[in-house]
């Protein structure tokens, strides 16, 4: 399908000449995410407001062209790449913060907002936006909506749909429409604002966006524990929560994540540890206090190496710049990443390590390991090179085992990725051809001319 | 990109575009499109590389859109060097296509002769001292011009009346001097701001230090960052030979940008000689604290004095720490306080201020808005580009800051 000149247009008539781009060079800059999947749109759009938004998918359901709705296009699945057609509509400008309430404790904002910025802002109000993705700096709220997005955070205070009251979304047929609201309760109607986000942009454009805010922790400490052993560190997680220690955030990063950070950081991580555990624990001062020590006494116990403490602000930032930086500092070892979330009940942390050491070991591929090992949600990452035909069947033969493994933990296959083009294949390996068809009369329902982000999740 | 090194095209390999160089690029910031990143950038050099686009005027367009300011590259978790891999594309593009007309003509006949460039500078003079400028800016000719020309033009810094290195001698020499350094005095210094240079002289006698000027021209980096190799080659090559002359024991620069390119010889020009060089290179500042670890006897004045970190600058060795500790010394005279961003790029980037007049001053307002918050009286730098584009951003928005070199206050404080 190729865009007619006259709706050209008629879409530069709905957000002005300055906002649209046909050149192939520009449009090449919209064709990826943070994955190696490609997609050159034939046209990218920048709206201003939710009118134009609606505008214009009401014209693509005129003329019958799909629009992928992005943010920053920092997604790991290819979720928002425009499948060689249609539309690109990047949500960039609208990016303001319209209120932060303190007395109802949420706030009001469009999608373009970037996560890192909101988060500053309402913490300068002692107010707390807990989901944390990696890319926290440049990725935008309604990328985080779409995706459900997650971070190290999740652990002790949930992810994306935790957080999200209430949505402004155009429909897939350029209805303007509002879910939920401004209050934590709310059983009016279908839960629309949940199913809505993560429905990574195939049942709505979300134009703005309610969430709820928390008081922010008055005390946080981040202990840094390098352990010889690999399995030792998943026991550890496992220990802690056992014993009742509800971190914050508990982060694993695996030998050759430790040394592809180093690399760039040089926090003087140890090379020839197996595995470091980044631990923080909030709250109340004495609370904060006696959780440290419990997490320190029960590393001990499983044989830890060496376990440090930060409390200053610029420390423990300094930690975490190198946490963030794994998962794009790993490509050092090969060019292509391939990024997987598999997620498993956090009492299956070890075995779920073991197993995929030993499908890295049967594929003879690095796959490091990284992530959120308290909620279970690992980064088991593949690197390869993406021109090798025979390295890459090999990747394709370890995927599947790992999802295999996810699920025969009674896991998942995405955390908090999203299914995006990348898991697409294996969405009826979880679903079942019943639930695959329920996502499907969603769809039909509401998309009846799969106009937005078609060909993405199923 | 035919001739591109194989550790640029490996580098290219390790962008795993994940986006996060959007934090950091000033343009970014002000424009917010994906072509002006780096790793827009790199996507393109990627379909270049395979063929996939050949240059054309957009594609120059979008590669001339970046101030070289490198933060991307600092903040990589990769390391991948955009900034490098620009300039690579420039050259290449310079290789394919040539030189835009205005740029060739200044390069190759203007930059590569002294002589031309000193009556560039004297013309420049004439124009600004016999009235002609102010009639014109009077007379609103300017304004009639397009591309925001009246503007541009008062961007135009005032030029001193001649050249710096021929009123002062070749060698200025104290009894039984402790060192001997030769002093690259860079274009600015050299036609504008004489002061920078008459100022250093005067700290470099007190402290018992013998300099030289070597016969010298342009460093190169305009030529270079345009992607003019063969011009900014010729250049350095020159400079080479003419302080290759006499030993010293340092050579020092005013000039961040002339300092980065002297640092980058041995790459750009692929010679051994440059290499020799490297250990002597210095930024005065850090001459001044780290090798003559200078004290001052400061007048009590207590002006708030704030401090801009030249990109290029920031990231050679102690290029943060050195300036500062220098600021530091020179209390009661001076109260040195930090600004928020201190280290982002003014958006000065050589002429990038004149090519991208609009998006430039964008950048430079950011600048301007840290330098007001942080409530001094003085801004100051260690890069003559960045203090005219200083000057002029905090000029437009009605400000009384003050820009000056460092080295000024210091010379100042030697009364």
């Amino acid at each position: 399908m190729e865009l007619e000149l006259n709706t050209v247009q008629q879409i530069i008539e709905i957000v002005g000449e300055d906002n649209v781009l046909t050149n192939l060079e520009e449009r090449i800059c919209y064709s990826y995410d943070g994955t190696f999947q490609r997609g050159i749109p034939e046209l990218v759009v920048f709206p201003a407001n939710t009118q134009e938004v609606a505008e214009i998918v009401k014209l693509a359901n005129k003329e019958k062209f799909p629009v992928f709705p992005r943010g920053a296009g920092t997604g790991l699945s290819g979720g928002s790449i425009p499948m060689s057609s249609g539309v690109a509509l990047v949500l960039t400008r609208m990016n303001k913060i319209k209120e932060i309430n303190s007395e109802d404790m949420l706030a009001v904002l469009e999608p373009g907002v970037i996560t890192g910025h909101f988060n500053q802002e309402v913490e300068k109000l002692g107010l707390y936006y807990p989901p944390d993705p990696a890319s926290l700096k440049t990725c935008t709220m309604g990328g985080n909506i779409a995706e459900n997005a997650g971070g190290p955070r999740a652990f002790k205070y949930g992810v994306t749909k935790d957080y999200v009251l209430g949505l402004e979304v155009v429909t897939p047929q350029g209805e303007i429409m509002h879910t939920g609201g401004r209050t934590v309760k709310n059983v009016t109607g279908y839960d629309l604002t949940r199913l809505l986000t993560g429905s990574e942009g195939t049942l709505g454009i979300i134009t703005e966006i309610t969430v709820r805010l928390l008081p922010k922790p008055k005390e946080i400490r981040t202990a840094l524990v390098i352990f010889d052993k690999l399995e030792d560190a998943a026991s550890s997680v496992t220990a802690i929560i056992r014993n009742g220690v509800i971190p914050a955030t508990l982060e694993l990063m695996d030998q050759i994540a430790i040394k592809c950070v180093e690399n760039f950081n040089h926090l003087g991580l140890p090379l020839d540890a197996e595995a470091v555990l980044l631990i923080e624990v909030d709250g109340g001062k004495n609370q904060v206090e006696e959780d440290i020590i419990s997490i320190e006494e029960i590393c001990q116990n499983h044989h830890c190496r060496k376990i440090h403490i930060a409390s200053l602000a610029e420390e423990r930032e300094k930690l975490w710049k190198a946490r963030r930086a794994v998962s794009s500092a790993i490509v050092q070892l090969k060019p292509t990443k391939i990024s997987e979330d598999a997620t498993v009940p956090r009492s299956k942390i070890p075995e779920m390590v073991k197993r995929l050491r030993e499908i890295a070991s049967k594929y003879n591929l690095h796959i490091p390991v990284f992530g959120h090992a308290g909620d279970g949600n690992l980064h088991p990452n593949i690197l390869a090179d993406k021109n090798n035909k025979e390295e890459m069947e090999r990747v394709q033969k370890a995927v599947d085992e790992i999802f295999h493994a996810a699920l025969e933990l009674r896991g998942t296959l995405s955390g908090e990725h999203g299914i995006g083009i990348m898991k697409k294949p294996y969405l009826q390996w979880e679903l079942g051809e019943v639930g695959i068809e329920y996502l499907r009369a969603i769809k039909r329902a509401v998309d009846p001319n799969n106009i937005l982000n078609p060909g993405k999740v199923f | 990109m035919k001739d591109m090194d194989k550790n640029h095209f490996e580098s290219l390999n390790k962008c795993s575009r994940c986006g996060g160089c959007q934090a950091h690029c000033p343009i970014f910031y002000e424009t917010g499109r994906e072509p002006f990143v780096a790793r827009g950038k790199i996507e393109l050099l990627e379909n270049l590389q395979s063929g996939k686009l050949t240059w054309n005027d957009k594609l120059a367009d979008i590669f001339s859109m970046c101030l070289l300011c490198g933060a991307c590259a600092e903040n990589c978790p990769n390391g991948v060097p955009a900034d490098k891999l620009v300039m690579m594309a420039r050259k290449d593009l310079v290789a394919n296509n040539g030189l835009p007309i205005i740029k060739k003509n200044v390069f190759q006949h203007l930059l590569r002769y002294n002589g031309r460039l000193n009556l560039a500078g004297k013309i420049l003079y004439l124009y600004q001292k016999t009235g002609l400028q102010k009639l014109l800016r009077i007379s609103r000719v300017l304004n009639l011009m397009p591309n925001d020309l009246a503007k541009i033009e008062r961007l135009l810094p005032e030029v001193a009346s001649g050249s710096f290195r021929k009123i002062v001698p070749f060698r200025s020499t104290v009894d039984n001097p402790r060192l001997k350094v030769a002093y690259f005095t860079g274009c600015v210094t050299n036609l504008i701001n004489h002061n920078v240079g008459y100022s250093i002289l005067k700290i470099l006698k007190a402290c018992g230090v013998e300099v030289i000027i070597p016969k010298q021209g342009c460093c190169g980096v305009p030529a270079f960052a345009s992607g003019d190799f063969t011009t900014g080659k010729f250049l350095g090559e020159q400079n080479i030979k003419e302080f290759a002359r006499e030993d010293v024991d340092y050579i020092i620069f005013d000039c961040a940008s002339c300092l980065s390119t002297w640092l980058d010889y041995p790459e750009l020009l692929e010679s051994e000689e440059a290499l020799k060089f490297s250990d002597k290179l210095m930024d005065v500042n850090r001459f001044l604290v780290e090798i003559l670890d200078i004290k001052i006897e400061c007048p009590e004045i207590g002006k708030k004095v704030t401090y801009h970190d030249p990109c290029h600058l920031k990231r050679t060795e102690n290029g943060k720490k050195a300036p500062r500790e220098l600021l530091s010394r020179l209390s009661p005279a001076y109260e040195y306080v930090e600004m928020g961003l201190a280290d982002r790029c003014c958006g000065s980037a050589g002429s990038f201020n004149i090519s991208h007049y609009r998006l430039s001053q964008k950048v430079a307002n950011r600048k301007v808005k840290s330098i007001k918050e942080s409530g001094a009286e003085i801004v100051t730098s260690a890069c003559p580009s960045c203090m005219m584009q200083l000057s002029h951003a905090l000029k437009n928005e009605k400000s009384d800051v003050v820009v000056n070199h460092l080295v000024e206050l210091v010379a100042g404080c030697l009364q």
